[in-house]
């Protein structure tokens, strides 16, 4: 569990944080996102006991990050936004030294850094220099020494950044598997998708403080329809036979929009959750519309952080 | 073993500077040693064929290699310590290492003594042409153990010197640079303190009007306080005999103690605050 608590942290008078609380829960596979500059990567420093906070607490699995640092940094693997390597190691040498590192004793160092080799697929290249692999490949082998120590909180700050689009399905597929295992996993990211993807919940921030979406929420579940007002679905539908009648009868659902229609695709925005998807698609079969392939998305991440940050901008609504 | 120095170890072994300077370094030595060696017999009143008398020729030698081993020395240990933490913050691994469970001071640990057994490798290196002394006599085993002693002491301080300019820059060329500097401070610096104090005292004293057969007394003790810090006397005092309570050679030691005990726990406190910011 990860708790921070108005927690704050100026650089002389810039100020990167400010009145910043947080929850996240145990288990939890946990977003942060905003613009550059927004603070996320000082506040991932802080969990990590790199930096002190100026004011507030935070707190990692119950131990306080300022009091009880060393602790912390027991159960915690951190991976930084630009992580460093010994690029004259060798691969193994430097999965043992980080094993040493975090005291690990035979034969849990050995059985340690045989599995971060299997797990980042770099059995065959562990006599190798680190300054011989691929960027993907040095990536995936900080993540590996990240785990080593079978830390029960992850804290990574932009994981996905250089990765080709494979790498970044690998990543997400990892993340995923190590938060079924019972890791909590807390990372910041400029990719939306990957955070759509993975995540259970994500937090915005933004000038150091908490940033609140159209719907006055900080933290965004991204699992649950939104019960705001002024939420709305867009849904998809492929039909048989003529197009017009389908837009015809969709037209007499309450609040039904259409966005576009393309082949026998017809496209409409609805108010509400996911669950208007269910109750228009009823209501065309109930007019007679066959429907081959139906499709009903809630407001994505990219609409709420547009919405959240748009009015920030330069040039942007107030 | 701490694992920061059997990794410093490896990659200072594989550095091609951990092969190249070693040679320079021996190189230099011998041909400094050689001259001496020679200038020593061609200068001496017994000349081709005369009574030579080898155990001042072994003295020489040996005060030769003693101070061109330090200057060496001196010239090498910046390299070796002042780098040791900007290049973890320049290749950004310090963070790596700062959330691991090794403490700064484990940190500082290993940098220190993988800097200083490199050192001690090249001072161990040189007994080769030191026994070249041995072998014409005039020095025995006590005045090279205790000159080797002071200058591990001065070199441990220099590099826990070097450490600490490492622990508060970010960029390795700038914390040699002020390490250098500190060493030219040390050795040239104080030297020219002393020489101007020492100048000014017996300026002094040829001022005062003395009865005849009365002679100037002996510079004051205090006067030597700049020399103290001056890592060439120290080694001296080391090969001086004294009747003092307190010999030069005790108060040298204690001053490069306390500066190297005080730069490594202000870099312990570097290490740490600056990590992330440098």
């Amino acid at each position: 569990m990860i708790e921070i608590e108005s927690i704050g942290k100026h650089y002389g008078r810039r100020v990167a944080l400010e009145n910043f609380s947080l929850c996240v829960e145990s288990g939890e596979l946990f977003g942060l996102v905003g613009p550059n500059g927004a603070g996320k990567s000082t506040l991932i420093k802080i969990l990590a006991t790199l930096q002190p906070p100026d004011s507030g607490r935070a707190r990692v699995n119950g131990k306080d990050v300022t009091a009880e640092s060393s602790s912390v940094r027991a159960v915690i693997g951190y991976l930084p936004d630009v992580p460093g390597l010994y690029q004259d190691m060798r691969v193994e040498e430097f999965l043992e030294f980080f094993a040493d590192a975090f005291h690990l004793r035979e034969p849990r160092r050995r059985q340690a850094v045989d599995r971060a080799l299997a797990r980042s697929g770099l059995e065959r290249r562990c006599n190798d220099f680190v300054e011989q692999l691929s960027f993907g490949m040095k990536q995936r082998l900080v993540l590996a020494k990240t785990l080593l120590h079978d830390p029960p909180v992850l804290l990574l700050d932009e994981p996905a950044t250089g990765l080709d689009p494979l790498a970044r399905i690998e990543l997400r597929e990892l993340l995923k598997e190590l938060n079924r295992e019972g890791l909590t996993i807390f990372l910041s990211s400029h990719i939306l998708s990957d955070l759509e993807d993975i995540c259970t919940r994500v937090a915005l921030i933004a000038d150091g403080r908490n940033a609140a979406g159209s719907d006055g929420q900080s933290v965004l579940s991204l699992s649950a329809p939104s019960a705001q007002s002024d939420a709305r679905v867009a849904c998809e539908v492929e039909v048989l036979g003529d197009l017009q009648f389908a837009a015809r009868a969709s037209s007499g659902f309450p609040g039904a929009q259409l966005v576009s229609t393309q082949g026998q695709r017809l496209r409409v925005e609805l108010p509400g959750g996911s669950e208007q998807g269910t109750a228009w698609l009823q209501h065309l079969l109930s007019a007679g519309v066959k429907i081959v392939y139906f499709d009903s998305r809630g407001p994505g991440l990219e609409e709420r952080y547009r919405q959240a940050f748009e009015k920030n901008r330069p040039g942007g609504e107030q | 073993m701490n694992p920061m120095i059997r990794k410093e170890l490896r990659q200072r072994m594989r550095e091609r500077r951990s092969w190249i300077l070693p040679s320079i370094y021996i190189g230099v030595l011998g041909a400094v040693v050689a001259m001496a060696y020679f200038f020593t017999l061609s200068e001496s009143p017994w000349q081709r064929g005369g009574d030579i008398q080898g155990a001042q020729i072994g003295v020489t030698v040996f005060i030769t290699v003693v101070f061109a081993q330090l200057s060496l020395l001196l010239l090498l240990a910046p390299v070796f310590s002042a780098g040791s933490l900007t290049i973890e913050k320049e290749q950004r691994t310090l963070p790596m290492l700062l959330t691991s469970l090794l403490s700064p001071a484990d940190i500082w640990y290993g940098k220190f003594v993988s800097a200083l057994l490199f050192l001690t490798l090249l001072l161990v290196s040189a007994l080769p042409v030191l026994s070249l002394a041995f072998s014409l006599g005039g020095v025995g085993p006590a005045e090279v153990v205790r000159a080797t002693a002071m200058t591990l002491l001065v070199l441990a301080s220099i590099s826990a010197l070097g450490l600490y300019f490492s622990s508060i820059f970010r960029r390795s060329v700038h914390s040699t640079a002020v390490t250098y500097a500190a060493v030219i401070a040390l050795t040239a610096i104080t030297f020219i303190i002393f020489t101007m104090m020492e100048s000014h005292w017996q300026t002094k004293q040829a001022q005062i009007t003395r009865p005849a057969g009365v002679s100037a007394p002996e510079i004051p003790r205090y006067y030597s306080i700049p020399l103290y810090l001056n890592p060439f006397y120290a080694v001296a005092s080391a090969l001086m005999h004294t009747r003092h309570k307190f010999p030069d050679w005790l108060i040298c030691t204690l001053v490069f103690l306390f500066l190297g005990l005080a730069a490594a726990f202000l870099a312990f406190r570097n290490i740490r605050r600056r990590g992330e910011s440098g």
